[in-house]
């Protein structure tokens, strides 16, 4: 403080670790997205308000958390974002095995950028699956089911994909996120769109599955 | 009345006899003598001719799931139900003696069924042992079939919600298949 009334008051320093409260998962996925592109032996700690620290380690792609994937927070309040060395000699950053990250991914992938494509998507691209996520593990519906046999077999854009199951853009995007933030699609701004088969006299029946499905209960998405 | 046939096949002790149980709408019929292999699965049992259960889809409309003995010696009978199947659930048991090669090797017996119609692989036990990984088994059917894109699942064939999604898995991608044009014979399942 100066003694002639001309006191301006400094701004605050940073505090360490200091990091912007943010809702929902988009900066979560931005920052494992980020983590993952650079394969660093990098970890990450998320703190996430009333859920406790999500910790998750890359390298050995698992993850530890209180909160059950089954009941995964989509509006939930993020406090802190840390990152953590990791590599050889490095310490675990929990009990080992620890949870398969990919069910965390799809959990994530599907909750952040409301809808739209996430960050790391370019416009004009199409996708392809190059692993199936492994749905028995994943909490899914049966339009995602759809979607994914779709990718599976053919590049499409999300505008296709949509289209080609019946599905809202959003729902489809969101899919095409979940998937890319696994690192299970294919991108490419040069695949010509798929050419689909005749519809023969069968097909043109509803389908099998949409009748299964609703036979067994699945009548869902 | 349409009938849609799925095999389920595999070698002795995936759990296709379980799998096809836990699915079937009807008492499975169940084909079964003694063991001659224990020294390779230790159970008294195992499938002779073939398991049997089926689901209703309507009153005209049915889906048949069979069951194949999974050791060699039977395969007389895998012969004749592969030639009737349109889809194949390939069950492989994590802790065998060599699960990946157990994949390829039923895969490659039963390759047509992936030409014609569409295939999925489930990897049971894989919370009993730590076998290999999704990724491993993944990379193995890269490797020995290039371009395949089959879905590869951890699942416990006693948890019917858990075959549920296997089956239903295996109907849209064989669907979407004959949609792009990817498979060999005209009709769908």
């Amino acid at each position: 403080m100066t003694i002639d009334g001309n006191y301006v008051a400094p701004e605050p320093a940073p505090q360490p670790g200091s990091f912007p409260v943010s809702i929902g998962w988009t900066q979560a996925a931005i920052a494992i997205s980020s983590v993952m592109v650079l394969k660093t032996p990098m970890n990450l700690k998320m703190n996430i308000e009333m859920h406790g620290p999500l910790l998750i380690d890359f390298e050995r792609h698992a993850f530890s958390w209180s909160t059950p994937l089954d009941h995964f927070p989509v509006d939930a309040v993020h406090t802190g974002l840390e990152t953590i060395p990791g590599g050889a000699g490095a310490p675990p950053l929990f009990e080992l095995p620890g949870t398969d990250l990919d069910g965390l991914l799809w959990q994530i992938g599907l909750n952040s950028f409301d809808g739209a494509p996430a960050f790391w998507l370019s416009p004009g691209e199409r996708y392809r699956l190059t692993r199936w996520p492994n749905l028995t593990q994943h909490s899914h519906d049966m339009s995602q089911v759809k979607m994914i046999a779709v990718l599976g077999n053919a590049y499409v854009s999300t505008q296709e994909l949509a289209g080609y199951t019946g599905v809202a853009v959003t729902d489809a995007q969101r899919l095409v996120n979940a998937l890319s933030l696994m690192r299970i699609l294919a991108r490419s701004a040069e695949a010509p769109a798929a050419v689909v088969a005749p519809e023969t006299a069968a097909a043109k029946k509803q389908s099998l599955f949409s009748r299964l499905r609703t036979r067994l209960g699945r009548a869902d998405g | 009345m349409a009938e849609h046939v799925i095999l389920f096949t595999g070698p002795m002790g995936a759990g296709k006899t379980t799998a096809i149980q836990s699915l079937s709408e009807i008492e499975v019929v169940r084909t079964e003598a003694n063991n001659s292999e224990r020294h390779i699965v230790d159970k008294e049992t195992t499938t002779v001719a073939l398991d049997y259960g089926e689901i209703l889809v309507d009153r005209d409309e049915k889906v048949r799931l069979y069951g194949i003995p999974g050791q060699q010696r039977f395969n007389f009978m895998w012969t004749i139900l592969k030639k009737r199947a349109k889809g194949m659930i390939l069950l492989v048991n994590s802790d065998a003696p060599d699960p990946i090669g157990e994949m390829t090797f039923f895969l490659d017996e039963f390759r047509e069924l992936y030409d014609r119609g569409g295939v999925v692989i489930g990897i049971t036990r894989a919370d009993v042992v730590a076998g290999p990984t999704l990724a491993q088994f993944a990379e193995a059917l890269e490797r020995t079939n290039p371009g395949l894109l089959i879905p590869v699942f951890t699942v416990d064939p006693r948890e019917r919600d858990q075959m549920v999604n296997v089956l239903l898995s295996l109907i849209a991608n064989i669907e979407m298949r004959a949609m792009f044009g990817m498979i060999t014979e005209a009709e769908s399942a």
